[in-house]
């Protein structure tokens, strides 16, 4: 099996946008460049970091990979098997091995199904389990995985008899039934208690360590994925500006995005007060994805840009050591 | 949901319903005539009228266009009514040898206007000779009939006073009037209730009401050792009749009514529950596929709701002569518009939640998603529009009913009004043949029109005022 | 310094058809003039119930079972609806509502939107109105365009400015932000924390309450923080005394281990394991006892007092405050 458990390559969704009249009647066509060309690795066993603002695109990373929308263009391998444009029933197949978790828990339940309805779901999509007590157990072991003890007491009950934490254990116990290898967890945590946030990151842990699982953790919270996640991808407008190891990104950030996102983190410390912060990025509107500027698409909000960077060609990733890798053309002098 | 948050949320709506005072009404009026149906059989003045509506034999003993009882409350002279007389007594005595059964029927005659007839029926086997008398409160009597009947098998006789007692009656006048004025009228001129019920003075010329007690006394003498006699009964057939009067064609329009409660009930939900739930389903799989397929179903459902809906009903029961469930179907063919633009709304609305995408990155296939997912969460906003077309449904079987077109096999409501219409009720002013159909259909329909309004604010709170 | 607010023995209870929530149950605090109170808690302890309950509209099934309420010296608890909409609510203070954002009617522009709302406070002429609109927009850093714009054209942080302009248009003395950065992402949050800090800068009597659930927030904005848990007050305490350590509670211990910082990396976060109580049948003695790791005996039957352990802190623990 190759090291790299997923690779995207260029990977982009355009979605058309609403036409008037007369643009319809000359045949021109906008997009929303939600995602635009996107190019990642994922090592197997590896907790990967997605983060960005909101509206950059990384939940529709997350869906692209998840297969619930069509690419429009680049290439989803995993493990080694181009999945781009896979139908039924190879995409059954592969739903068994990539799974997702999804931001709200409170929503990612039929709140009408009763937790076991809720994890017997899974099961009888794929025809798993031969015999009742078989599938059962199944529930009752995935159950356990996420420490939703005792089992049979959290079977019987409804979502919504559940907490915030509870239920995205459940969500996540509804993921591992089909055994997958990999989880796109969509903050998971940002909408859980901050008293539990920490178990729900801590028992995903454990299980990438006991199932030797791979995530693609995303997130618009630098704090916990710095905490969970091995390396971070940072998204900016459907496009990937830095990506390195977390501690290389969080402590030294080459793009001036990333620093305004750690700049902008709050901290439970004292003396902070009528302190305004001031961010290294310009205020006023960020661009919409319709409307992605041109040259590097970063240069409207970035309070180090020059002519060159909007009057040249979008910078690549760049490597500035040990497999950190930037998006700007200027990295080395704003430093 | 468990059996507790079912009660929570039971409670819950019953609070949120006691607000809305129609809704109670429509609540209350539905609970009575659910209890109609149920107790059907016991409240039917003629138990039979349900299945044998359109049998004329079975309402023979009926007088013809009789207003109501309760109308004598408004009148100075007040008619008989029509009464099934109690049996009094039962003797049996041996006479010279044979077998003799005498039954005794009181009656108490309390009015000013005598019964159109009297009815006696008798089952008999073998030779059985009957002789039926009537004693008067002024202690004059008189012998009705006496005949021999041969009864083939278990037979009913079925005598009327009107034909059968005529015979009798100038000799129980010639006691009061002189023989000639008898003998100068012609029998078939003499109302016999007339006579027997009225003073005797003038009896001929103008009979006086005689208000008092009555008996008849029907004797049978068993002919033979194998004859017998059995379920002797005597129905007065009044000038009114029944709680609601009886139509031209004799019928008890109570029974009709009370009989035609439980085919609008079923009726109505029945098309009700058929077209909404064809309804939702057609409006979640619309917003579920979305695109060219909503597009297509879109233009399909606004094709059916611009159908003039009573016109074609009108042709296809003419060509189809169709029985209730027929007419059902082809209500439902139309009435599922209703629900379809709420649901397909709220689907499109659903179809974006979480857990239906989480179902989706699990593999579910399109069937499990509708029917699973979104069909059962959406059933309970479609609530308010059933009840909504359970009204248009019974107005449309009584529509259809109304131009005899309906199922010839059942009462319901419309056809009472439909007979009413072609029996010259109108013209004759039988107004107790027109108004209850009329009011029952547009009761239930309020009723149903009352709770679904108040479903509809409970469960669309959007309406709710703040 | 002038105490604007001053609670005394609050309840608000839901009386719903399961039972009777104890939401709100004898709070006291009070608000000095130019202040910033912070409410932490986790879910469901009652913070927006306080905010609702300090505005005097509790939401139904709820009522305001007892205390004071004393704003600029009155009590507007016994106050009447028609006199609290006309002199207290919006003119006093203010809320920005949990989700207010997302609440914003879809089908009118944001000027229409502002205006009605003006109006409903206050009669005035339309000229008039649409200067303090646009004086009200610039507090809050947004181009005057916005008010031809309709809700779903602005990103969620311009929303949330809108929403914090329509607080203020009635210069209320105290406002309430119930949730404001919660949902947002971290740069529009560090901008609205900005936005407030502005604002007290620059209007220096405004006194804020901030509610939310992250302790981070909360560092940077409030000058005096309430920890709340299950409906009571835990802990009550200035900024420094709650973020250098010396924070007594062992909940607010427990939340601010569980809060991860950027610049630590730590193996393992601690969490405080369990559910927050069910306010129909809260537990006995303390409400925090059956999560907490050092509860004793006592803590379990006789509810502990809010208690002041040092100048302006205040906590509710048999284990601090008490000689053994
Ligand atoms: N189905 C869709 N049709 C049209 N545009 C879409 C669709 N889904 C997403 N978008 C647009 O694509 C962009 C990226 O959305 P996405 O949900 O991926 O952002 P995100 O990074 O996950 O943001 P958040 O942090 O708010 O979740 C947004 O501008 C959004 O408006
Ligand atoms: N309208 C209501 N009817 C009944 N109970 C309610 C109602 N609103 C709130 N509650 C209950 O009161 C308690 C406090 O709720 P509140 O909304 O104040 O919590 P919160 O601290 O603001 O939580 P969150 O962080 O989720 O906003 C909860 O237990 C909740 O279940
Ligand atoms: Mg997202
Ligand atoms: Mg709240």
């Amino acid at each position: 099996m190759p090291d790299n458990i997923l690779e995207v390559k260029n990977l982009t969704k355009w979605f058309p946008l609403r036409r008037g009249i007369w643009q319809f009647l000359r045949g021109q066509q906008r997009y929303a460049r939600a995602v635009d060309g996107v190019s990642f690795v994922i090592e197997r066993g590896e907790i990967l970091g997605l983060i960005g603002e909101s509206g950059c695109g990384k939940t529709t990373t997350g869906k692209l990979i998840m297969k619930l929308m069509e690419a429009s263009s680049g290439e989803i391998i995993f493990n080694g098997e181009n999945v781009t444009h896979l139908r039924r029933p190879e995409l059954q197949k592969y739903r068994r091995s990539v799974q997702m978790i999804f931001q709200d828990p409170y929503a990612s339940m039929n709140p009408r199904f009763k937790i076991r309805s809720v994890l017997q779901e899974p099961i009888v999509i794929h025809s798993l389990g031969r015999s009742y007590n078989e599938r059962e157990a199944m529930i009752t072991k995935a159950l356990e995985e996420v420490k939703l003890m005792p089992a049979t007491d959290f079977m019987s009950r409804f979502p919504h008899m559940l907490s915030g934490g509870q239920r995205q254990r459940a969500a996540t116990a509804r993921a591992l039934i089909l055994t997958p290898s990999m989880l796109v967890a969509d903050e998971p945590v940002s909408m859980i208690d901050l008293s539990t946030r920490a178990e729900i990151l801590q028992m995903m842990k454990t299980l990438h360590k006991e199932l030797n699982l791979t995530y693609l953790y995303i997130t618009h919270d630098l704090s916990t994925a710095r905490y969970f996640t091995d390396r971070i991808a940072v998204m900016y407008l459907g496009k990937i500006v830095e990506i390195g190891a977390a501690e290389d990104v969080v402590e030294k950030p080459g793009h001036p995005y990333t620093r305004a996102l750690i700049e902008a983190v709050c901290e439970p410390v004292t003396g902070k007060l009528d302190l305004i912060k001031h961010l290294p990025i310009k205020e006023g509107e960020i661009p919409s994805p319709a409307n992605i500027p041109k040259g590097c698409r970063f240069h409207t909000r970035c309070i180090h840009a020059k002519p060159e960077c909007w009057e040249q060609a979008e910078p690549d990733l760049i490597e500035i050591g040990n497999k950190h890798k930037v998006a700007c053309r200027r990295y080395n002098e704003i430093k | 949901m468990s059996a507790q948050d079912l009660t929570y949320w039971l409670k819950d709506f019953w609070n949120e319903f006691k607000k809305v005072p129609s809704g109670i009404i429509g609540v209350v009026i539905l609970l009575l005539a659910l209890a109609i149906v149920f107790f059907e059989h016991q409240i039917l003045p003629f138990p039979d009228g349900n299945t044998r509506w359109r049998d004329i034999t079975y309402w023979d003993d009926n007088p013809k266009s009789a207003p109501p009882v309760w109308t004598n409350i408004f009148r100075s002279k007040k008619l008989a009514t029509s009464a099934r007389l109690a049996l009094g007594e039962k003797k049996m005595n041996a006479m010279e040898g044979l077998q003799c059964v005498e039954q005794t029927f009181d009656y108490d005659y309390q009015f000013d206007s005598p019964p159109l007839d009297i009815i006696i029926r008798v089952k008999g086997k073998s030779s059985v000779l009957l002789v039926i008398k009537l004693a008067r409160p002024d202690n004059f009597g008189v012998e009705l009939l006496q005949a021999q009947f041969d009864f083939l098998g278990d037979e009913e006789k079925r005598l009327s006073l009107d034909s059968d007692a005529r015979k009798s009656l100038p000799d129980f006048l010639s006691q009061f009037a002189a023989p000639e004025a008898v003998r100068t009228i012609d029998p078939s001129t003499i109302v016999p209730t007339r006579v027997l019920f009225a003073k005797t003075q003038d009896i001929l010329t103008n009979p006086q009401p005689l208000k008092g007690k009555y008996r008849f006394t029907v004797t049978a003498i068993l002919m033979q050792e194998d004859s017998k006699i059995h379920d002797t009964s005597i129905v007065i057939s009044g000038s009114t009749a029944g709680l609601l009067g009886t139509d031209s064609g004799k019928r008890d329009i109570f029974t009709g009514i009370i009989a035609g409660t439980k085919w609008a009930l079923l009726l109505g939900i029945l098309t009700a529950l058929i077209s909404v739930g064809i309804g939702v389903v057609y409006g979640v799989v619309s917003a579920y596929f979305g695109g060219v397929v909503d597009t297509i179903m879109s233009r399909v459902f606004e094709i059916f709701v611009s159908v003039p809906l009573l016109p074609v009903l009108i042709v296809m029961s003419a060509v189809f002569k169709p029985s209730i469930w027929v007419l059902i179907l082809m209500m439902c063919c139309f009435f599922w518009t209703g629900p379809v633009k709420t649901v397909r709304s709220m689907a499109l609305q659903l179809k974006e939640e979480t857990y239906i995408e989480a179902t989706r990155a699990l593999g579910g296939s399109h069937l499990r998603l509708i029917f699973k997912h979104m069909v059962p969460i959406l059933i309970p906003y479609s609530f308010a529009s059933m009840a909504l077309s359970v009204p248009s449904a019974i107005v449309y079987e009584a529509t259809i009913s109304l131009i005899g077109l309906g199922d010839a096999t059942i009462v319901t409501w419309g056809q009472i009004l439909h007979d009413a219409l072609t029996g010259g009720a109108v013209l004759s002013s039988i107004w107790w043949w027109v108004i209850p159909p009329g009011l029952m259909i547009s009761l239930m329909g309020m009723t149903f029109a009352f709770i679904g309004f108040a479903m509809d604010k409970i469960l669309h709170p959007k309406l709710r005022t703040r | 310094m002038t105490n604007v607010l001053e609670v005394n023995n609050l309840k608000l209870y839901y009386y719903t058809s399961k039972g009777v929530v104890r939401a709100l149950d004898d709070i006291t605090f009070s608000l000095q003039e130019g202040e910033t109170l912070g409410i932490v808690g986790e879910s469901g302890c009652g913070k927006t119930t306080a905010g609702l309950a300090l505005l005097n509209m509790p939401m139904p099934p709820g009522k305001i079972a007892g205390g004071q309420i004393i704003i600029d010296g009155q009590d507007i608890v016994p106050l009447a609806e028609k006199e609290m909409r006309r002199h207290v609510r919006w003119q006093k203070i203010a809320m920005v509502f949990q989700g207010a954002m997302n609440c914003l009617t879809p089908v009118f522009t944001i000027g229409k939107l502002m205006m009605e709302t003006m109006l409903e406070h206050k009669t005035m002429k339309k000229e008039e109105a649409w200067h303090i609109i646009e004086k009200y927009l610039g507090y809050v850093g947004l181009p005057a365009g916005v008010t031809k714009r309709y809700p779903h054209e602005l990103s969620g942080g311009m929303k949330q400015r809108v929403v914090i302009a329509m607080a203020l248009f009635m210069n209320p003395k105290v406002v309430v932000f119930d949730e404001p950065t919660t949902a947002l992402d971290v740069i529009v949050q560090c901008q609205i924390l900005n936005l407030i800090k502005k604002l007290k800068l620059e209007k220096a009597l405004l006194s804020c309450i901030f509610i939310t659930h992250d302790l981070a927030t909360e560092a940077e904005v409030a000058n005096r923080i309430m920890v709340m848990y299950g409906g009571k007050i835990a802990e009550i305490g200035t900024n420094q005394q709650i973020y250098s350590e010396r924070a007594a509670h062992p909940y607010t211990k427990k939340l601010l281990a569980a809060t991860p910082r950027l610049h630590q990396k730590v193996d393992h976060l601690s969490f405080i394991p369990g559910a927050p109580p069910d306010l129909l049948a809260p537990p006995t003695g303390c409400r925090f006892h059956l999560r907490c790791e050092v509860a004793m005996g006592k803590c379990s039957a006789q509810e502990p007092p809010l208690i002041e352990i040092e100048p302006d802190h205040k906590v509710a623990c048999w284990k601090v405050g008490y000689k053994e």
